[in-house]
């Protein structure tokens, strides 16, 4: 496998990375939407991610990556052989990174009639498609906007109910499909429909690096990873350590976190004052703040929790309707929040610091 | 199939929201619950904004509704998921038995399993056509009927339809939307109360999905009681007959097309009663029905009525009894079209119930929702921008901004193009297989091509497996079996929008109308999908604001901003967009490009050293040379005044239908330019 540059190592881009972990720590934030121009070290990132994360037990031969341990979120199959007393068996390995190509047809994504055994055998069996191989791991658009409507549909249908229902070419069958999603897109060549924005948990815009000295620091660690990647790689070990291990505790800490009545109506007055549609903002909003809270290792949601995770989680819900002007932004969230959110920055630069020398 | 049903249940059980714990929605349970007492109601519609608990509703709903035989099972729920075929929805041959036995087995698919439940249609309006009318059909009967594959079959499907849709995403044919039985609309909640309540429930529940539920367990139980015995009380709830005649007055007033909204009313009417443990209507019941099934089915004028001034008496006729709130266009009803301020306080809504006809849906007053999706939400999106004074724009220098007139409902022609879709279904569908994208519906013999629909050509071959020669395959295919994939693809168009900004625009707010005309069309562009592009000429220069893109948005906003002033160098525009079109032949040859050219046709700036007319016209014929581009020209000359008949002439060179864009009449261009662009087709 071709080396991956560390997480650890990306320069800047902290929305984006922010983004990645809080969902990497909490998967119930239905994924993140990355918007941005090319060259923006988003693929980077999402291979770096998968890197970082701890590995996972799987059934070895099931071909949707079942827990050994948890029933309840097992495919048919495996459930069967459990029952039956069968001895699953196990294996360790890195959480999947599956890329849909934005050629992908929907019985690819969805799954379809085994050729094979149908004509061999005359039985009918289902061929797993896309959404089975994520399963339990990162299911990575490139381009989502450029995506035939319905394969989106179809995917984010998936992604919503964390199963994939399939009634096509002869097969009825489902099976789980639960997994981080992360859509790319370049606002320039079209956007996405409001209602396919608003199944993102997240979303984040990014944009090149103006800093000329974080720039230098990019091409500095890019040469230096191309030059020698292992030795690189070596180089970060300990920093990659350090942000597993982080996200490791913080997985354990968020089923504690809780958050008050103030919070809570912190959180309801900014999405009434937003006017966002529906409650998806709301609930997103609760569960990125409580998963940060997770990350900073606090029981309690706090209201900068919620200064950290407004953005990601509001500003592609902003817009009402087809035409409709952005609403008067972010602004407001701030004035609620009585928070100017400058330390983001600050602490970036003093981690680098820290870094460099 | 049993297995793999199996599996959907444990899939699904134990992790449902409980219905129960649903915070407020009151509207929505209570159609959903009144549908579980009395199914012959005929389902709901639950429209909404993106959400809104709907699906979270529905699906909560399996496990609460106990069945109808009486037993102690819950009432089947069952998805039709958006990647669905036909085979798995209506049923089909089961190749397995016929290849092993040789005897034709019926296999059966979602119809059958919904029979005496629930079959949920998620993003009703986004499901293909076909699908939704075969559905329909077996639902409406009471009864699938099967003829494919060389067998015949049949089965009764008791069905109660539950669709949800977002009518941001384009509404729902008419036809379909008289089905339901019922319909609500959904909104956000309205208090912080409820708001933080929903946050700490829905974080209880995915804390801990199993002790949330067992938590809730007492109060589904409590529901579940009480739905039984509304089924026992319904069959001997009573009308009297001053209900019935307040169901048919009402129904009358809402000038209620056909019967079926009244016999809806009554039934809903008296599962209402029952829910409350009465064996009586009363006339609040007869109200609560009325909102739920009348709302949908109101019917505005007949299609022939002129649409000329509208007086304020017929207003008052035509806005339904029924409304929440006054219809948008309450306070312009009194001012003429014509008036002043046309700009500020159009007249489209109630042009819009005129012109829908004997179309039901969606009328801007109909219902609360369908209001805040038409008329106020364009007037959200643009009445910022309008100047609150009669000024019509905007004054920067010599250029002015125009504001944009307000778009128009396009919903004449859906019925239209319904109808001759049906007409020729075939041709539809025979030229998008060939592009091999696009979303599997069902299945045809092979005529050309190599899209081969693997299932049903197994299916076709298996029950003649037996008689031939296998050499140890399971199956023998043969050319007769072959069939090919018939696949729906939404391709769209590329409309470019070619659109003179010059200074003679400028007059008497012409381009007020053009922004109006152009951004209904982008309207209706962002719901089809197709993409837009904007080429804009004035003074010196033709420029592309806008390289095609799907984000019709963009093209709003380039177009709100757009300035209007100097000269006319028409044939610079032609010439950009020729090329332009032409670039996107390599990119995208699956759309095929629209030149819609918006002008008054006096070119007075000349690309080289030809006359300015004379270049545009030589231009057109070039554009006119190439098949594959159809051009429309909107004349926006004024009539009575000079009259220079130049876009005509352009019209003609360009070999492009012509329209004039005469005063207030932009509305019906609009319609005629839909029906050009679309003719029959979706």
């Amino acid at each position: 496998m071709l080396p991956i540059y560390p997480f650890s190592a990306i320069v800047g881009q902290e929305e984006m990375k922010k983004g990645l972990i809080l969902n990497a720590i909490n998967p119930r934030l239905s994924g993140i939407l990355i918007r941005g121009e090319k060259g923006t070290a988003k693929s980077t990132a999402v291979r770096a991610l998968a890197a970082l994360l701890p590995e996972i037990e799987v059934v070895a031969d099931c071909p949707f990556s079942c827990d050994p341990d948890d029933i309840g979120s097992m495919c048919p199959h495996c459930r069967q052989r459990r029952e039956t007393g069968e001895e699953l068996p196990r294996a360790r390995r890195q959480m999947r990174v599956v890329e849909l190509p934005v050629s992908a047809t929907e019985d690819r994504v969805v799954g379809t009639l085994d050729l094979e055994t149908a004509i061999k055998k005359g039985e009918r069996h289902f061929e797993p498609g896309l959404l089975a191989q994520a399963n339990r791991g990162i299911l990575y658009v490139d381009e989502v906007n450029l995506l035939d409507d319905h394969v989106v549909d179809v995917l984010l249908d998936a992604a919503a109910m964390g199963v994939n229902y399939v009634e096509r070419e002869g097969v009825s069958f489902s099976h789980p499909a639960s997994f981080i999603l992360i859509g790319t897109m370049n606002p320039e060549e079209g956007e996405l429909r409001p209602q396919l924005l608003d199944r993102f948990g997240l979303a984040v815009n990014v944009e090149g690096i103006s800093d000329p000295s974080l720039r230098m620091e990019v091409i500095r660690r890019r040469l230096a990873f191309e030059e020698d990647p292992l030795g690189f790689n070596q180089k970060w070990q300990d920093q990659e350590q350090e942000w597993r291990q982080q996200i490791l505790s913080a997985r354990q800490l968020l089923p504690e976190v809780t958050a008050s009545d103030e919070i809570l109506y912190l959180i309801a007055e900014i999405a009434t004052t937003l006017e966002v549609d529906g409650h998806r903002a709301d609930i997103t909003l609760l569960k990125a703040a409580r998963t940060m809270a997770a990350w900073r290792g606090r029981r309690e949601v706090t209201r900068e929790d919620i200064a950290a995770t407004a953005g990601l989680t509001l500003a592609h819900r902003l817009r009402r309707r087809p035409f409709q002007e952005a609403q008067p932004d972010l602004k407001k969230v701030e004035d609620l929040l009585g928070n100017d959110g400058t330390t983001e920055q600050g602490q970036e630069k003093a981690n680098l610091s820290r870094q460099g020398s | 199939m049993s297995a793999s049903r199996s599996a959907e249940r444990s899939i699904a059980e134990g992790v449902f929201y409980p219905f129960a714990a649903l915070v407020g929605q009151e509207r929505m349970k209570r159609a959903l619950l009144l549908n579980a007492i009395c199914p012959k109601i005929g389902g709901v519609l639950i429209r909404g904004e993106k959400g809104t608990a709907k699906s979270t509703a529905v699906r909560s709903l399996a496990a609460l509704l106990p069945a109808l035989d009486g037993s102690q099972r819950t009432m089947p729920l069952v998805t039709l998921p958006l990647s669905a075929t036909e085979d798995q929805v209506i049923g089909s041959l089961d190749f397995e038995s016929a290849i092993k036995t040789g005897k034709p087995r019926f296999r059966p698919g979602l119809i059958f399993r919904a029979h005496r439940g629930i079959l949920y249609l998620d993003e009703v309006n986004l499901l293909d056509d076909h699908l939704v009318d075969v559905i329909l059909d077996a639902v409406a009967s009471g009864v699938n009927i099967v003829e494919r594959e060389g067998f015949s079959f049949q089965h009764p499907a008791q069905i109660i339809l539950v669709g949800t849709m977002n009518p941001e995403e384009g509404e729902l044919r008419p036809q379909l939307l008289d089905r339901f039985g019922l319909v609500v609309e959904v909104q956000s909640l309205p208090t912080l109360e409820e708001r933080m309540e929903l946050l700490r429930r829905r974080e209880a529940f995915e804390a801990d999905p199993l002790g949330f539920q067992a938590r809730w367990q007492r109060e589904t139980e409590i529901l579940r009681q009480k739905i039984r015995r509304a089924r026992e009380i319904f069959p001997t709830v009573e009308l009297v007959p001053e209900r019935l005649e307040e169901i048919v007055n009402l129904s009358l007033q809402a000038q209620v097309a056909g019967h079926r909204g009244d016999l809806v009313t009554a039934l809903t009417a008296r599962a209402l009663a029952a829910w409350e443990g009465r064996r009586w209507v009363t006339a609040e019941d007869v109200v609560e029905a009325a909102e739920l099934a009348l709302r949908h089915r109101q019917r505005a004028v007949t299609e022939n009525q002129p649409e000329k001034n509208p007086s304020q008496e017929d207003q008052n006729r035509h806005r339904p009894p029924l409304s929440e709130k006054p219809p948008a266009s309450r306070d312009t009803s009194s001012s003429s079209p014509k008036g002043s301020h046309r700009e500020n306080q159009p007249p489209a809504p109630e042009r819009g119930e005129r012109m829908e006809g004997g179309e039901v849906n969606e009328n801007p007053s109909c219902t609360k929702g369908a209001a805040e999706t038409s008329p106020k939400n364009y007037q959200d999106g643009l009445g910022t921008e309008n100047p609150v004074t009669a000024s019509p724009g905007r004054q920067t220098g010599k250029e002015r901004i125009f504001p944009i007139g307000q778009p128009y409902p396009l919903r004449l022609f859906e019925r239209e193009r319904d109808r001759l879709w049906r007409r020729r279904p075939g041709r539809r569908f025979h030229t998008l297989s060939q592009t091999r994208r696009g979303r599997y519906i069902r299945s045809t013999i092979l005529k050309e091509g190599d899209d081969l629909a693997l299932d049903a050509t197994i299916r076709a071959a298996a029950p003649h497996q037996l008689y031939r020669r296998r050499d140890g395959l399971a199956l023998v295919i043969e050319n007769s079996d072959l069939r090919q994939k018939v696949r729906e693809r939404k391709t769209g168009h590329l409309l470019v929008f070619l659109v003179d900004a010059s200074g003679s625009m400028g007059a008497q707010e012409r381009m007020i109308e053009v922004k109006g005309a152009v951004f209904s069309l982008l309207l209706d562009a962002y719901q089809k999908r197709d993409q837009v592009s904007l080429v804009v000429f004035r003074g010196q220069e033709a420029q592309v604001l806008l390289p095609p893109t799907s984000s019709a948005e963009r093209a709003h906003r380039l177009l709100q901003e757009l300035p209007t002033g100097g000269k006319t160098p028409l044939a610079a525009g032609l010439w950009q967009s020729y090329q332009l079109i032409q670039g996107h032949f390599y990119r995208a040859p699956e759309r095929s490009p629209w030149l819609i050219l918006v002008t008054d046709g006096r070119a007075n700036v000349s690309l080289g050293s030809g006359r300015p007319l004379e270049e545009a016209l030589a231009a057109a014929s070039i554009i006119r040379a190439d098949p594959r581009i159809k051009s429309l020209v909107v004349d926006v000359e004024k009539n009575g005044l000079l009259s220079f008949g130049q876009s005509q002439r352009l019209a003609h060179a360009l070999g492009a239908d012509y329209f004039l864009l005469g005063e207030l009449r932009a509305q019906e261009l609009v319609l005629t330019l839909r029906a050009a662009i679309r003719p029959g087709q979706r």
